[in-house]
């Protein structure tokens, strides 16, 4: 259930993230202002109240939204899961956005004009071009992020969704008991942070041997 | 005044000094020359034991130092007796050019403040930066910096003074101006063993020269021995290949 | 249940929760304060190359940097007074606020002890060397010429992790603790109008962080003023992209591995 949500969060927040990311580097008028107080915003708050407010919000404009349009369900039918989902995605997607759009922006300009004077359309620079040089770069900055919404599904517990950390405390029952089970939970998570660290290490190993003397 | 003996260093498998011995006299401008990869910068560097040599004996003025198992103090002693100018200057970032040369005065030999400033804007105006006392190192060029670091090693007056290739990093115009400064305090009877490339300098300014290839002295001696009539074959490749202009006697 | 949204509650709320707000600031900064002597401690025998400590101390770090906030406050809040048990002390009266300052001191000491290493290793060895050169001791050159530079350099990270400690203490309700998040809490479950609680928690949070991350800043500008065409990170309000020279993206609150 951990590893579901975290990746649910994940591939949610890169959707959101990729045109977040855009708005902001090719400075669309409008929607940058927006992009960029979304990102400020979910930044500067805690995970936890992003869990809340949907959790707690989402309901009340469901709810009205069913009055005015006469939906038959309430908000209460729709499962916890769910709410954790959207909630993450948003999260991850604001600090994601921010790993895209530094990686890109961290390819040297010089790449591009290259990759013009070739002859390629904008389309084909980016894919061949910009796009595996911002990877390399941003590689452990994405793998903090995804480390991150990992520890991050830990929150989910609050609004009482069994995962690692609540199967944890439901086993223990007295205190030495919720010791070793808390003790289990934090191996399991630390065993998962070192193993995508480790994963991460070898990746960049292999992507920088093209990679001599840095990107940008 | 400062003899070497039978240094050797290695890097790993690489052996990169293979048994050096040098003297020097006092007032005397020693140039090392060599190749890349010679051992000429690791040889400077282990004067003052910026690397730690394998074996040898360091010995400077009197105070001699084993190499193989060096105290503390030995190289705190031979630094004190020692000052470097860097080949990419290496002053403190952090500090103004006044204070870059007022740091060692005050931290290291114990000067009260106001004669390390008096003492330090003499050394600054003498290599002819009076008027940058404030500035950061990097509001200045090239070239003043390493004049800053030759009068941060000057103003220490150390009985010797190691220049590692100080104008290498330098873009051509501004290599002059270094040369100059390094030239007058030659003049002025201070001594120095320089690692270079600049072979027009190491023939007016030196009074010695010694060729290293390969971990090893391959021939010193005068500097118009050296560069008119280099007794061996390698030096005189190396000499060939860098001037093409002194193979010719004028 | 009463689930009519009124932004009146949220007005009501802030002055409540800001009479917490000196208890969440406390163990912000009381985590930091000892998150950088443990820190510093974890970061010395790897620095220096001690047999036997470097990797206890890499251990302990990748522990307390791989284990989420959560898990850690319960590990600890459990844990701790059971292992002091077997050694007969009794630590039944200590109140929660320092085990919850404990736990956020060690995650913190040790995302500390990998932003000081980094700063650390960032500054240029020919600093030292010339510092060698001209005759200091290692204590000197280290205080003199490696300290200044590599708190200069290690603000920016170091604004991350404050500011990620900020947020964490968000967490710190689930174990009974009165700060701002725990009243939000109380008041949630009592007027029954969460999400304007948590709609007035958010806001508050948010100006603390961008307070703090100005403050960051100035400090990021004055500690490297002696270079040229410095740029540090400007505010989002600005909404002008200036690079900070080799590091990438700006903005406000730049990411660490603790979102929450």
């Amino acid at each position: 259930m951990t590893l579901l949500i975290t990746a649910v969060s994940l591939i949610g927040g890169f959707i959101i993230a990729l045109p977040v990311a855009l708005v902001r580097i090719h400075r669309v008028p409008v929607l940058r202002q927006l992009a960029s107080a979304y990102v400020t915003v979910i930044r500067g708050t805690p995970m936890l109240m992003h869990l809340f407010l949907i959790y707690y919000g989402l309901p009340i404009l469901i709810d009205a939204l069913a009055r005015k349009f006469g939906f038959d369900f309430t908000a209460a039918s729709i499962p916890i899961v769910y709410f954790v989902f959207i909630a993450f995605s948003l999260t991850a997607g604001a600090y994601m956005s921010e790993v895209i759009r530094s990686g890109i922006q961290a390819v040297d300009r010089g790449q591009v004009e290259a990759a013009y004077s070739v002859g390629m359309t904008p389309i084909q620079t980016f894919r061949r071009i910009i796009l595996p040089q911002a990877l390399a770069v941003s590689l452990l900055n994405l793998s903090s992020e995804v480390i991150g919404m990992l520890h991050g599904t830990t929150l989910a517990f609050t609004v009482s969704i069994t995962e690692i950390n609540a199967r944890a405390n439901i086993i223990a029952s007295t205190n030495w008991k919720f010791f070793e089970a808390y003790i289990a939970a934090a191996l399991m998570f630390w065993g998962l942070t070192v193993i995508i660290e480790r994963v991460t290490a070898r990746i960049e190993r292999k992507i920088n041997t093209f990679n001599r003397g840095g990107v940008a | 005044m400062i003899r070497v003996r039978n240094i050797t260093k290695k890097f790993g498998k690489q052996e990169v000094l293979k048994g050096i011995d040098l003297s020097v006299e006092q007032g005397e401008v020693v140039v090392i020359l060599g190749p890349s990869g010679s051992g000429k910068t690791t040889l400077l560097r282990c004067l003052n034991f910026l690397e730690k040599p394998d074996s040898g004996e360091v010995e400077i003025s009197g105070y001699q130092v084993d190499c193989k198992r060096p105290g503390k103090q030995d190289i705190q002693t031979l630094r004190r007796k020692t000052a470097m100018v860097f080949q990419h200057y290496n002053l403190f970032k952090h500090k103004t050019v006044l204070e870059n040369v007022m740091e060692g005065l005050v931290i290291v030999q114990g000067f009260g403040k106001v004669e390390a400033r008096e003492k330090s804007v003499q050394v600054l105006e003498k290599v002819g930066l009076g008027d940058k006392l404030d500035m950061y190192p990097s509001q200045l060029s090239g070239g003043q910096q390493q004049r800053v670091g030759i009068a941060r090693a000057l103003a220490l007056e150390p009985e010797v003074i190691l220049f590692d290739e100080p104008t290498s990093a330098l873009d051509p115009e501004l290599v002059g101006e270094v040369l100059s400064v390094i030239r007058r305090i030659a003049a002025e009877g201070i001594t120095m063993i320089v690692v270079t490339h600049e072979m027009g300098f190491a023939r007016d300014v030196s009074s010695h020269v010694v060729f290293m290839d390969g971990g090893v002295v391959v021939e010193e001696g005068k500097p118009n021995e050296i560069f008119r009539s280099p007794k061996e074959e390698r030096t005189r490749q190396f000499l060939s290949r860098i001037t093409p202009e002194l193979t010719y006697d004028i | 249940m009463d689930n009519t949204f009124d932004i009146a509650y949220v007005f009501d709320f802030i002055p409540k929760l800001l009479a917490y707000v000196q208890i969440t600031l406390l163990i912000v900064a009381g985590s930091v304060g000892f998150g950088l002597i443990v820190g510093f401690l974890w970061a010395l025998p790897r620095m220096y190359n001690v047999p036997v400590l470097k990797h206890l101390a890499a251990l302990c770090v990748s522990f307390f940097r791989g284990t989420p906030v959560l898990i850690l406050l319960f590990l600890i809040y459990y844990g701790v007074p059971e292992i002091l048990k077997l050694v007969s002390i009794d630590v039944t009266r200590v109140p929660v606020l320092a085990f919850v300052i404990l736990t956020y001191a060690l995650n913190s000491g040790a995302y500390i002890c990998e932003i000081i290493r980094g700063a650390v290793a960032a500054v240029d060895r020919g600093q030292m060397e010339a510092a060698y050169s001209v005759g200091m001791t290692k204590v000197q050159a280290f205080r003199r010429i490696l300290l200044p530079q590599a708190l200069a350099v290690s603000v920016p990270n170091f604004a991350n992790k404050v500011l990620a400690n900020l947020k964490e203490t968000s967490l710190a309700y689930t174990l009974g603790t009165m700060d701002i998040s725990g009243k939000a809490q109380t008041l949630g479950s009592t007027t029954m109008h969460f999400f304007e609680t948590y709609i007035a928690l958010s806001l508050i949070y948010f100006v603390i962080a961008m307070i703090l991350e100005q403050l960051f800043l100035l400090a990021e500008r004055r500690l490297h003023r002696h270079e040229n065409h410095y740029r540090a990170r400007t505010s989002f309000k600005l909404f002008r992209s200036i690079r900070q020279t080799g590091k990438e993206g700006e903005g406000l609150f730049n990411s660490t591995r603790s979102l929450s």
